[in-house]
C-alpha cells in the first residue's frame, strides 16, 4: 500500500532524529524497530497497559498512541536515557531490593512511572501511589514490591534533602 | 539440612538477573533483530466456524502469501493422550479445508514491516461456507448444534469417570447440597506475547529459532515431528520471556510456519502476537461447569461427593498437553486433601468452536477448588457451623502423613488443619464477626471467605506416563563446569521467565560447593546449550532443576577435594568447601576454586595420577525419592465489603498461611505468592473472556478484558508454615502456581458470607457487580414468590 510519508525531527535522549516516516507509525515501533531502542516495551498498543511509557517533554506518555510524526520539535526519552539519571539510580538499586521484578517485562514502564511518581508527589501515601501506578499493568509481582520500591526512594530522598 | 549460609538455600539473596531489565536490556524476542529481517502477519478466520471454498492471494503478492497447500510435507500438529477413548484432533498450522475457531491462522503473510505484512492479510480473500457454531460446553456434548470434527460423531475429546456408589449417602445422608457452578473462560495475559524469530543456518544445516516459550527442548521435539527435519537440525532459544503462567507451553502453528518460511525463503523471518492476536486468536484458559452434589453428616463430616464435570477444550488438542489433562485431572484432584468415604466423578474434555485451552497456573486446581470450597461453605451454612469448623473436621490430620487420598494422590507432609488455624487468627475472626453485625458505617456488608488449596508440584514419570501425552518428565539433568578462572557455570534445560532461576540455582550451587552466588553462571532455554528438559511448568524447577544442580555440584565437589588434596596433602575427608575455597577444617590452610581449576586446566602435570579423567564437567541426572509430587498447600481467608446497591466488592484484608517445605529464597517465594494471588482476584472478580452465540470473542482489548492493576490487588500478609518435603533435595516444595488457585474460592465465599442474609449465593466467577446483583435479585423474586 503507498503511504505518503511525513519528515519529522526531534530529540531522542539528548539526539537529534531526523527521519520521513509513514504517518501510521507509532512512536514505540520507531524507536524499537529504527533506532534499536529496545528497552521501551509494548504490551497493548492500544493504551492500557503501560509497558511503553516513556517521558515525552519530561511528562510520562504512552509510546504506543503517539505517531512518530506528530513529535516534531518533542524531547523524548526513553529508559535508555535514564540510565544515569540520580532517581533512577535510586529506584534500580530499591526495585532490586523489594523484589518489585519478575520475569522484567512491564519494568522500563514501571520505573518510569516510578520516577515520575516519587518527583512530583513525595509525600505520597501507598493508596495514591498504587493510583498514581494504575496505568501501568505488571502480570507477575501482584504490584507489592514496586509499591515498596516506590516508598522506599520517597523515605531516602526525605533523609538526604 | 543446613541452611546457615548468607546465600545459600534459605537466603533472601536479591535477584542477579534484575540488573539488565532494570537498564532496558533485556532481551526477549522482540528485542531482536537480524539483517534482511521480513515481519511476519497472519490472516486469521473471522468466523468460527465454517468450510473453506476458496482462498485468493492478493494479486502480485502471490509469492508472499503462503496457504497450507504452500507448505508441502509439514505436518499437523497432533497431541495425543493414552487415556482410552482420547480421540486425536489434526491442528493444521495454516487452516485446511475448515476453520474451527475465531482467529485461527488461515494464510501467512510476509513483508519487510509489520504494518505491510498487515496489509497483504488484509486482502487475502477466503470464500467461507458458514457452519453453525458450537459455543456452549454442555450444550456441545448433549444437544450439539454441529459436529467440530465431524469423524468423531460427537463434541468430546474425551470423558473420565471415577466411579463409585452413592446411594446410601443418597438415602440417608442428612445433609445433601447441589449446585451448578461455572468459572469463566479466561486469557493467561502475560505482559509479553508470544514472539518467534527464525533464520536457517546454511553453515550447520539448522534452523534457529528464537521463541518466547517455556519448554524449549519440547517445541524442538514438535517442531521436528511437524517440519520432518531431525532434532539437531532445529535449535530453539528462548530468551527473556516476558512471563508464561502456561501461555507458552505449547508448540504453536506459528513456529512450524515461521519454520518453514525460514528454511524456504532463507531469509530471517520474525512474528510478534499483538494483544488483539492474544484475546480474540490464542488460547484461553480454565472455563469449567460443575454439577455437583455434597452429602455429609449433620455436623458437616463430609460422607460423598458425586460430580459431572465438564470442560471447555475449544477445537483441537494442544502439543503437548492435549486438551483432555484439563477435565481429567479434574476427575482426579478435586477431593484434594479432604477425607471421605464416597467419590464418583464424570468428567468430559467438550469440544467447542473457540480456541483451545492451556493449563494456567494451577491448571484445573483454580476450578476444582472454587468447586469444593463453594460447596463446603453451602454445607457450613446449612449445618448451622463456622465454614473453618467444616474444613477442620474433614481436612487430612498431620499424623495421617504421607496420606494417600481418596484418587490415590500421595500427600507428602504437612499439617493442613494448622494452616486453616493460623489463618482464622490471622486474620482475626471474632472482631470481623462482631463488626459484621453492624456492617460498615457506608452501608456496605461485610464478609469472610476462606479456602483451602494445595498443590502437586514436579509430579513426574509415574504421574504423566498414566496421561499418555507426548511429553512425559523423567530424570532432570544439570552439565555442570568448574571454569578455569573459578567460575561455576551450571546448564539446565528449563527456562526462567520471571522465577528467579538464574539466582535460586546459584544458591543451590553455594549450599553445596561454597561457591559465591556471583560466581556462578546459570545457562537456560537453549536446547544448544543445555540439556534435555520438559522445561517450566508444574512448580518443577526449584525441585527438579534445583535437585540436579545440588547433585552436578556434589559430584563436582568430590572432583575438587581430590585435586586438592594432592596439591595441598591432606586427606579429601578433611577438607570443606566455604566461601569460593577449599580448606583444610580446622585450619587457615585453603586453595581458591579457581586454584584448583587453574590446576585441572593449565597445569594438569601436578594432578594426582587417580585423578577422574572427566575433569571439573559433570552431566548429572536427578529425580526426587518418590516421583508423585510435592504438596504445598495455603489456606487463604479475607475480609471484604460488599456494595449491594452496586454490586462492587472491595477486599479489606487479606492472610496467606502457605506452606512451601524449605524454602530456597524466601524473598522469591513471597513474589511468587504474592503474583499468584494478583491471578487469582482477576479470576475472581475480573477477567472474563466471553464469547457470543456465533463464537465471536467479546473481549479484544485490555479494556474489555481487565486484568487487575495496583488498585484492585491488596498487599496479603503472609504467614509460613514449614514442612520439609521427605521426597526432595532440601525439602523444598513447587510453590509457583498456588497463589493462583486459591483466591476465587476465598473472594466468592467471602461474597457469599456477605450474601447469605439476603438468600443470595453466587456459584459463577468472576463475581463481576452485574453477577452480584443478579443474585441479590433471584433472591428477592424467590422470597417473593
Ligand atoms: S503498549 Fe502502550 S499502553 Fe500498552
Ligand atoms: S515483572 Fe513481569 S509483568 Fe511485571
Amino acid at each position: 500500500m503507498a503511504v505518503n510519508k511525513k519528515p519529522v525531527s526531534f530529540q531522542v535522549n539528548g539526539r537529534t532524529i531526523q527521519a520521513t516516516l509513514e504517518p501510521r507509525l507509532h512512536l514505540a515501533d520507531f524507536l524499537r524497530d529504527h533506532e534499536h531502542l529496545t528497552g521501551t516495551h509494548i504490551g497493548c498498543e492500544h493504551g492500557v497497559c503501560g509497558a511503553c511509557t516513556l517521558e515525552i517533554d519530561g511528562v510520562p506518555a504512552r509510546a504506543c498512541l503517539t505517531y512518530t510524526v506528530s513529535c516534531e520539535g518533542a524531547e523524548v526519552r526513553t529508559i535508555e536515557g535514564l540510565e544515569h539519571d540520580p532517581v533512577m539510580v535510586q529506584l534500580r538499586a530499591a526495585f532490586t531490593s523489594e523484589h518489585a521484578l519478575q520475569c522484567g517485562y512491564c519494568t522500563p514502564g514501571m520505573l518510569v512511572t516510578a520516577r515520575d511518581i516519587v518527583l512530583r508527589l513525595p509525600d505520597a501515601d501507598e493508596a495514591r501511589i498504587r493510583k498514581e501506578l494504575s496505568g501501568n499493568l505488571c502480570r507477575c509481582t501482584g504490584y507489592v514490591g514496586i509499591v515498596h520500591a516506590i516508598q522506599k526512594v520517597q523515605q531516602q530522598r526525605k533523609v538526604t534533602t | 539440612m543446613k541452611s546457615s549460609s548468607t546465600q545459600g538455600v534459605g537466603a533472601r539473596l536479591a535477584r542477579k538477573e534484575d540488573d539488565r531489565y532494570l537498564r532496558g536490556q533485556g532481551e526477549f524476542v522482540g528485542d531482536i533483530h537480524r539483517p534482511g529481517m521480513l515481519e511476519v502477519a497472519f490472516a486469521r478466520s473471522p468466523v468460527a466456524h465454517a468450510r473453506i471454498v476458496s482462498i485468493e492471494k492478493p494479486a502480485g503478492a502471490e509469492d508472499r502469501v503462503f496457504t497450507m497447500e504452500d507448505l508441502r510435507g509439514v505436518q499437523p500438529i497432533r497431541a495425543i493422550s493414552g487415556l482410552p477413548g482420547f480421540k486425536p484432533s489434526d491442528l493444521w498450522p495454516l487452516a485446511k479445508d475448515k476453520v474451527r475457531h475465531v482467529g485461527e491462522p488461515v494464510a501467512m503473510c510476509v513483508a519487510a514491516t509489520r504494518a505491510e505484512a498487515e496489509d497483504l492479510a488484509a486482502q487475502v480473500f477466503v470464500d467461507y461456507e458458514e457452519l453453525p457454531a458450537v459455543v456452549d460446553m454442555v450444550q456441545a456434548r448433549t444437544a450439539p448444534s454441529a459436529l467440530v470434527h465431524e469423524h468423531w460423531g460427537d463434541n468430546v475429546f474425551l470423558e473420565t469417570l471415577y466411579d463409585d456408589d452413592l446411594s446410601a449417602a443418597k438415602a440417608s445422608a442428612p445433609i445433601q447440597i447441589r449446585r451448578h457452578i461455572r468459572t469463566a473462560r479466561q486469557s493467561m495475559a502475560p505482559m509479553e506475547g508470544r514472539g518467534v524469530l527464525c533464520e536457517w543456518n546454511t553453515r550447520l544445516g539448522q534452523l534457529e529459532m528464537y521463541s518466547s516459550a517455556q519448554m524449549p527442548h519440547i517445541n524442538r521435539a514438535g517442531l521436528s515431528e511437524c517440519l520432518g527435519l531431525d532434532q539437531g537440525a532445529i535449535r530453539v532459544i528462548a530468551p527473556d520471556v516476558g512471563g508464561g503462567f502456561g501461555y507458552k507451553g505449547i508448540l504453536l502453528s506459528e513456529e512450524i510456519c515461521l519454520g518453514w518460511l525460514a528454511r524456504n525463503l532463507h531469509k530471517p523471518v520474525r512474528w510478534l502476537e499483538d494483544r488483539r492476536e492474544q484475546l480474540v486468536a490464542s488460547t484461553n484458559c480454565r472455563e469449567h461447569d460443575y454439577d455437583i452434589t455434597v452429602y455429609a453428616e449433620r455436623d458437616g463430616k463430609l460422607i460423598g461427593i458425586d460430580c459431572d464435570a465438564t470442560v471447555d477444550s475449544g477445537a483441537y488438542s494442544l502439543y503437548p498437553f492435549s486438551a483432555c489433562l484439563e477435565a481429567a485431572q479434574v476427575g482426579s484432584i478435586l477431593p484434594g486433601p479432604y477425607k471421605m468415604d464416597h467419590y464418583r466423578c464424570h468428567t468430559w474434555s467438550a469440544c467447542t468452536n473457540k480456541p483451545p485451552i492451556l493449563p494456567y497456573r494451577g491448571v484445573a486446581r483454580t476450578g476444582v477448588c472454587f468447586a469444593l470450597e463453594l460447596m463446603l461453605d453451602a454445607v457450613a451454612r446449612e449445618a448451622n457451623i463456622e465454614p473453618f469448623e467444616v474444613r477442620l473436621r474433614n481436612l487430612v490430620q498431620p499424623h495421617e502423613m504421607p496420606f494417600d487420598n481418596i484418587t490415590k494422590k500421595h500427600f507428602d507432609s504437612g499439617d493442613y488443619p494448622e494452616s486453616v488455624r493460623q489463618a482464622i487468627s490471622a486474620i482475626n475472626l471474632p472482631a470481623w464477626r462482631e463488626k459484621q453485625k453492624a456492617g460498615l458505617p457506608d452501608g456496605r456488608r461485610i464478609g469472610i471467605g476462606l479456602s483451602v488449596y494445595c498443590e502437586q508440584g514436579a509430579h513426574g514419570t509415574s504421574v504423566y506416563a498414566g496421561w499418555g501425552i507426548p511429553m512425559v518428565p523423567g530424570h532432570e539433568q544439570c552439565f555442570a563446569r568448574l571454569s578455569p578462572d573459578g567460575v561455576f557455570e551450571v546448564r539446565i534445560g528449563a527456562q526462567s521467565h520471571g522465577q528467579s532461576l538464574e539466582t535460586t540455582l546459584a544458591q543451590v550451587a553455594n549450599e553445596i560447593l561454597g561457591v559465591d552466588p556471583q560466581n556462578v553462571r546459570v545457562i537456560h532455554g537453549d536446547t544448544g546449550l543445555t540439556p534435555y528438559s520438559t522445561g517450566t511448568w508444574g512448580s518443577r524447577c526449584m525441585v527438579m532443576s534445583g535437585g540436579a544442580v545440588a547433585t552436578a555440584s556434589k559430584e563436582i565437589a568430590v572432583r575438587v577435594k581430590k585435586i586438592a588434596g594432592k596439591i595441598m596433602e591432606v586427606a579429601e575427608q578433611d577438607l570443606v568447601l566455604e566461601h569460593g575455597a577449599v580448606r583444610v577444617a580446622g585450619t587457615d590452610r585453603s586453595m581458591t576454586l579457581a586454584e584448583v581449576a587453574h590446576i585441572w586446566y593449565r597445569k594438569p602435570q601436578l594432578l594426582p595420577a587417580d585423578v577422574d579423567p572427566a575433569g571439573l564437567e559433570v552431566t548429572a541426572g536427578y529425580k526426587t525419592l518418590r516421583d508423585s509430587g510435592t504438596f504445598s498447600y495455603a489456606c487463604h481467608a479475607l475480609v471484604i465489603a460488599l456494595d449491594t446497591a452496586l454490586g462492587h466488592s472491595e477486599i479489606l484484608d487479606y492472610v496467606i498461611v502457605e506452606d512451601g517445605g524449605t524454602l530456597v529464597n524466601p524473598m522469591v517465594v513471597d513474589g511468587q505468592i504474592y503474583g499468584g494471588t494478583a491471578q487469582g482476584i482477576g479470576t475472581a472478580l475480573y477477567e472474563e473472556m466471553p464469547y457470543d452465540s456465533e463464537g465471536q470473542p467479546l473481549a479484544s482489548t485490555l479494556a474489555d478484558y481487565m486484568l487487575p492493576g495496583p488498585t484492585e490487588v491488596p498487599e496479603p500478609r503472609i504467614v509460613h508454615m514449614s514442612t520439609p518435603s521427605p521426597y526432595t533435595e532440601f525439602g523444598q516444595k513447587g510453590i509457583g502456581e498456588g497463589g493462583a488457585i486459591a483466591p476465587p474460592a476465598a473472594i466468592i465465599n467471602a461474597i457469599n458470607d456477605a450474601l447469605a442474609p439476603l438468600g443470595a449465593e453466587l456459584t459463577t466467577s468472576p463475581a463481576s457487580p452485574r453477577r452480584v446483583l443478579a443474585a441479590i435479585e433471584a433472591a428477592r423474586l424467590r422470597q417473593a414468590a
